[in-house]
């Protein structure tokens, strides 16, 4: 019997874009704090798929192949999609990845659903929430913060 | 209570969570849970009717979406994108029925099922509104030098 997912992944897997895919994993690790993993390089600076790790879980990202309808999003008009990764201390990762470079669009704030969040964009224009859960909040008072939202 | 530790990432979510947007989540939901096997686990409608926020669980998983919202956070869905910059690839347990559930339920198949050198068996299609998947199940575990040598005859 094979283990599916293999290597611990999760089952639902992010795969992001990137025009300079090496250059990408190495912001990413230096900025977000992931560890890079398996990566099959296609010659002088593409990758044909990159794995990068954080607490046992897996994010995927390749060069751009235009002709299997990939591009860059700093090649695009806007984001179609966005990736959230929690992690163990947000304030530090927010402080890590503003030193690193990375243009924070919301700075650090606790979100009535518990979490304590912070949003950023990296050089590509890839979008990334960065979240830590810090507080469970009962069903009634989400519901009742949802309904004030709503209302 | 409030001095217990809370579990982080909280539960049903995995660390690293992709999240779509889609001009008509209400549709994609219906869909994504109809063709692809989701289960709604959450939803925050807003007055207007958009989607401010829903998760969708697969295998204890969960995928994150919402309504476009271009001009507030510069995040819409593909349609009007010549190009895509991310999917998703989900892992599933028998990728050949989900194939035939998602083909099946009108989901567009841009590659059929094939069993890849890396081991995983595969196949990629498209949402209605141009979101992109792949889905497969690990079927094999390669050997580092069988994958080099796969890589190499590729180059």
């Amino acid at each position: 019997m094979v283990e599916n997912p293999p290597d611990g992944n999760q089952h639902v897997i992010p795969y992001l874009t990137y025009a300079d895919a090496p250059a990408a994993v190495e912001f990413l690790c230096s900025a977000f704090g992931f560890e890079s993993g398996l990566q099959m390089p296609m010659g002088e600076g593409v990758l044909g798929h990159a794995e990068l790790r954080m607490g046992g879980h897996v994010l995927m990202l390749s060069s751009a192949f235009p002709e299997m309808g990939h591009a860059s999003p700093q090649d695009l008009t806007a984001v179609h999609a966005q990736v959230m990764v929690y992690v163990d201390d947000v304030d530090a990762h927010h402080a890590q990845a503003a030193a690193a470079g990375a243009t924070i669009t919301q700075e650090p704030e606790d979100q009535f659903y518990g979490d304590r969040t912070y949003r950023a964009v990296d050089p590509e224009g890839h979008h990334w929430t960065f979240a830590q859960h810090v507080r469970d909040v009962p069903d009634e008072e989400l519901e009742a913060a949802t309904a004030e939202m709503g209302g | 209570m409030a001095d217990q530790p809370v579990q982080n990432p909280p539960p049903h979510m995995q660390r690293i969570v992709p999240s779509l947007a889609y001009d008509d989540a209400p549709a994609a939901i219906e869909f994504l849970c109809r063709a692809f096997g989701f289960e709604e686990s959450m939803r925050m409608p807003m007055p207007d009717g958009q989607i401010g926020h829903a998760e969708l669980v697969l295998h204890g998983n969960t995928l994150m979406l919402a309504s476009s919202f271009r001009e507030a956070v510069g995040i819409g869905g593909p349609s009007e994108l010549p190009f895509l910059h991310s999917s998703v690839s989900v892992y599933v347990d028998d990728v050949d029925a989900h194939y035939a559930r998602a083909a099946a339920e009108g989901a567009t198949i841009l590659e059929p099922l094939t069993d890849q050198f890396w081991g995983d068996r595969t196949y990629r299609a498209e949402d209605p509104e141009g979101q992109r998947w792949m889905f497969q199940q690990h079927i094999r575990d390669v050997s580092p030098d069988e994958m080099r040598a796969a890589i190499e005859s590729m180059e």
